[in-house]
Order: C-alpha cells, then structure tokens, then sequence
C-alpha cells in the first residue's frame, strides 16, 4: 500500500462510527466582539500586514463604514491604508480580481483587507493568489493546486497576508479555503481552492452588519443553514465538523430571525456573524451536498442569489436525502432534535420534519420558495443539471445523485 | 516500491484500459459530454496519458507524447491511479491530502467519477486475464 493510503478498500459513504480518514483545518484567527473595527489596524499587524489595500464594493463605501475601517489604522500602529478598491460588483469575476490585484501592485500594498460580503470576500481571496503567484484566475483554477515546496509536494508557499470583515451573515468565507468566482463568457462560476487561501484573520463585528437589508440577512442566513446542515450530513461528516455545524445550527435557531427582523438587535446580528463563521468550518473537509450543486449552477446561468438559491433547494434535497435510508435519516434526526423537531419515525418521516421546517422558516423569513419566482424557467434544466453533475459538492452528498435525480430536484424546486 | 516498473507496464495497463473504454458504445457517448481533454500525469514511474473526450471530435487516447492541448491535468503517482481503477480511492479525499492534484476546469472531470465505477471490475479482471493478480493483491 502506497503511503498515505488509508483503509483496504473505499466502500462508500461511512455515516456513522470511527471514520477511516478525516482532515479538519481551521488556521484563521478569529476575535469576535464589540468595536473590534477600530482596533483592526493593531490586530491586522499582528498578521505582517504594513502597507494594506482595502477591497470592498461602492455599497458598502457608501455606508461609512470603509471611513471606519481606515480610522482602525491609527498612527501609532506600525500598518497604513494604502489604498480602496471599491470595484467589486455582485457575483464577482476574473477581470475583477486581475483589477483587484493590479490596484495592490500599484499603491504598493502587502497585503489585502475585505470587508463586504462573499463576493468581495472571494475577490480578495483570489487576488491575493494572483498578487502572490501571478498569472490570471482561471491558471489557478481547481483545488489544491497552489504552489508548494518539494515539487509540488511540501508545505504551500504563503500567501501575502489577508484579513476578512464580513458584512453579511452566511458565506463564511473570511474562514474557507475557497473562493467561488464567475466567468461571465463561460457562463459559469469557477473554484480556485487551497488550504494556503484560508485568510490570516477573521474580524466578527456586528458594527458591520448593521446596515445589512432584512432580505440579505434572510438569504446570506440561509446559506449558513444550508451549510451546517450540508456538514453534518455530507458523506465526509466527521466529529470536528460536526461539532461546528451543530453549534452553527443552535445559533441559527435562536438567533436567524430576529437578526432579520430587528436589525437593531445587535446580539442577534453577532451571533449571525458567529453562526455563518462555524457553519462553513465543515467545508474544510470537504464536507457539504448537493444543495450547493444544484444552487451553484442557478446562479451561474440565471444570477439566482446563492443564498436564496440554496434556501430554495435545500428542503427538497434533505427529503431526498433522508429517502436514501437510515444512515443518512439518522444525521437529520441530529439536527431535528437541536431545533426542537420531532427526530423519531421513519426515514422519510424525519426528512420530511425538517424539510417543513426549513420551507415554513423560508416563508416567514419573506424568501423566494420556487425557482420560477427568480427567474429560472423549466427549459433550463437540461444546463443546470449538466453544471450539478459537475460540481465538486455532488460527490460528497450522503446520497448517490444521478443526472435524472437532479432533473427531478430542479422541478420540484421550480 | 511502486506497483509498476517503468512507463510501459502503466501504458499497458492503465493506457489499455482508457483504449477499451474509447470502445465503449454505452459509456464513450458519456464521456464525450465532459467536452474535454484531459492529461493524466503520473511519477513513479514517470508516464503520461492523454485522452480527448470532446463532442466535436473523434475520441482518442495518448500514450506518452501528445500533440492533444490538454485542458485538465490530474497529476498523481501511478499507485494512485492503479488503486483508483480498483475503486479503492476516494477521490475527495485524495485531493484533499494532495495525493491528486488536479488543474484546470476539474468539474468536467468529477463528474464522471459516478459513471466509471462499473469499470473497476472490469480493471481488476483485465490485469488477472493479463496474469497480473499480483496487482491485484499488491494494492
């Protein structure tokens, strides 16, 4: 056996005991707290930060909160601002990231600062590879795939220092290893993923969710369901992962709604923060479903938001799911009995108990329920379900998916 | 040591098994819908096979040199490969722990992971027919 193999034979999805191999990483720094933003000059250093170029969107400029992120940078810190790129769009794309990059070169930056949502998160992420390593985003596309020592084969070359302050409650990607970004010719999203990507420091400060509209809190929420749910379920589940994803649902239970509705509860907000930032830990070991297979390709071809895209097809896939069998039901039961569900019954029972959960708490957060309602028409199955075939989430769903399954998925969501 | 002592055994086995699935009537048309090339760089022993998966073009495999421009690169050690044709590689978790490294668009290849796993038998009887169940057991 080859070094590194583990186990006799790859059998399938292992959803219970002591698995035969699992990997978790978690190496951002995270402080989370009140009136953490104007210390983030102090803790950014602490990165090798000196010379920052801060990327964001004109949205979020507009706010003031750029205006207090730069007074985070006092003189008496050994780190300045120099510079703002504020070009980053919805769904960003590689012309974004190759300007993003360009900007930092120019003003002489070492490193990046993101404060905005995922997709100035990812825009960063991806420029900060192409300010390290050169060449243009699609050369680094896939995953794991950034330069390493020893052929190839060692320790990953560093990446120019980063720090995240994530202004929407859901994506997590101030503490993943990804970055998801479009390709607006190809009319698809690409990954450009490596452990190397996870940013240095994680900011959680509610300061900067406090202009988020309801209608983003709601979706960006779901996705951080959708994600602790996807981790806890995926094939590659494993106890670290686990042990976030549950937490992140405890949060999301208590707090979802009322960061929603009362944008004036900070507490909520917070928890929000610290919700998403658990629930994507799972990801870190590839554990996640076909919520996002079916969701990444909606938003590729028809600009569905991710948040409301996966909040659109999630309780179908948890029925799907859980119709796989006991092993697969027994990991929703889990996740009903944290939010005060009824886990017993059949397998079909227990999916279909949390699948109504999840569509009456879609209704009352005022979300889309139906892809026809965003835009997506029947005719554009066929190409949605070739992207989720695709996708690098449906090989680790709990619940073998065929090209007709998803078909059958897509229409029920519509 | 590895499973195979220099690049032709990896052709004659592996490159065999890509030649007989370019035949393949049910499995071929599935393929040719990842619209792709894509190269397979093994080490140990250093070897490559490159295979053209495209609608717009007859199917064809490399063994060894290429004028094909591949589009993905799935880089690994012929162990590697050998043990996935066996089925005994997740391949999660394979690039994960850097076992394969994959470049380029590697959605068109994960894809058809779920449809190749009726070939591992057929991997596995081709090198016992060759005399080769050391292989077999060796993995």
């Amino acid at each position: 056996m080859e070094a590194g193999a583990v186990g006799d034979a790859w059998t399938g999805p292992q959803l219970a005991g002591f698995k035969d191999f699992y990997q978790f990483v978690a190496p951002t720094r995270v402080i989370a707290g009140r009136g953490l933003i104007e210390s983030i000059g102090f803790e950014f250093a602490k990165e090798g930060a000196r010379r920052v170029l801060v990327v964001t969107d004109e949205t979020i400029r507009a706010t003031g909160l750029i205006d207090r992120v730069q007074a985070g940078f006092p003189g008496d810190v050994d780190v300045d601002v120099a510079g703002i790129f504020d070009a980053v769009p919805q769904d960003s794309d590689g012309a974004t990231v190759v300007a993003c990059a360009s900007a930092a070169l120019e003003c002489g930056a070492n490193a990046l600062l993101a404060v905005g949502g995922g997709s100035v998160m990812d825009t960063a992420k991806t420029a900060i590879v192409i300010f390290t390593h050169g060449g243009q985003p699609r050369d680094w596309e896939g995953y794991f795939g950034l330069p390493r020592e020893a052929d190839g084969m060692g320790q990953a070359i560093a990446l120019a220092p980063l720090a995240c302050i994530p202004t929407t409650a859901g994506t997590g990607s101030e503490a993943s290893f990804a970055a998801v970004i479009k390709d607006r010719e190809a009319h698809i999203k690409f990954a450009v993923a490596d452990f190397a990507m996870y940013p240095r420091l994680a900011v959680l400060d509610p300061e900067a969710t406090r202009t988020l509209p309801p209608a983003i809190a709601a979706a960006t929420g779901m996705d951080a369901m959708t994600h602790a749910i996807e981790g806890h379920v995926s094939s590659e589940w494993n106890p670290h992962a686990s042990a976030y994803a549950l937490q992140a649902l405890r949060l999301i239970r208590d707090n979802l709604e009322s960061a929603v509705t009362d944008p004036d509860d900070e507490d909520a907000r917070g928890n929000m923060l610290l919700a998403a930032n658990l629930a994507i830990a799972p990801t870190s070991s590839s554990a996640i479903g076909i919520a996002h297979s079916l969701s990444h390709p909606c938003g590729a071809h028809y600009d569905v938001p991710h948040g409301i895209a996966n909040a659109i097809h999630l309780p179908w896939v948890i029925e799907f799911n859980a119709g796989g069998g006991d092993p697969i039901a027994d990991r929703y039961r889990d996740i009903n009995q944290i939010l005060g569900l009824q886990s017993g019954g059949s397998a079909v029972e227990v999916g279909h108990t949390l699948a109504e959960h999840v569509r009456s708490t879609v209704r009352t957060l005022g979300l889309p329920t139906r892809l026809s309602e965003v835009g997506v028409p029947e005719d554009g199955i066929p190409w949605l379900v070739e992207g989720a075939e695709g996708d690098g989430c449906t090989l680790v769903n709990p619940r073998e998916t065929t090209a007709e399954d998803f078909a059958e998925l897509y229409r029920q969501a519509l | 040591m590895a499973y195979f002592k220099d690049e032709q055994e990896v052709y004659r086995y592996i490159g065999q098994l890509f030649l007989d699935l370019m035949e393949d009537d049910e499995l071929m048309p599935k393929f040719r819908r990842a619209n792709t090339i894509v190269q397979y760089a093994f080490r140990d022993p250093d070897s490559t096979i490159t295979v053209r998966m495209r609608q717009d073009a007859e199917p064809q495999v490399d063994l060894g040199p290429t004028d094909l421009a591949p589009e993905v690169v799935m880089s690994m050690t012929a162990d590697t490969a050998h043990r996935f044709w066996l089925g005994k590689v997740n391949v999660t978790v394979a690039l994960a722990r850097g076992q394969m490294k994959a470049k380029g668009p590697v959605a068109k290849i994960l894809k058809l992971v779920p449809l190749v796993k009726p070939v591992f038998p057929r991997y596995r009887t081709q090198l016992e027919a060759a005399g080769r169940g050391d292989l077999v057991e060796a993995s």
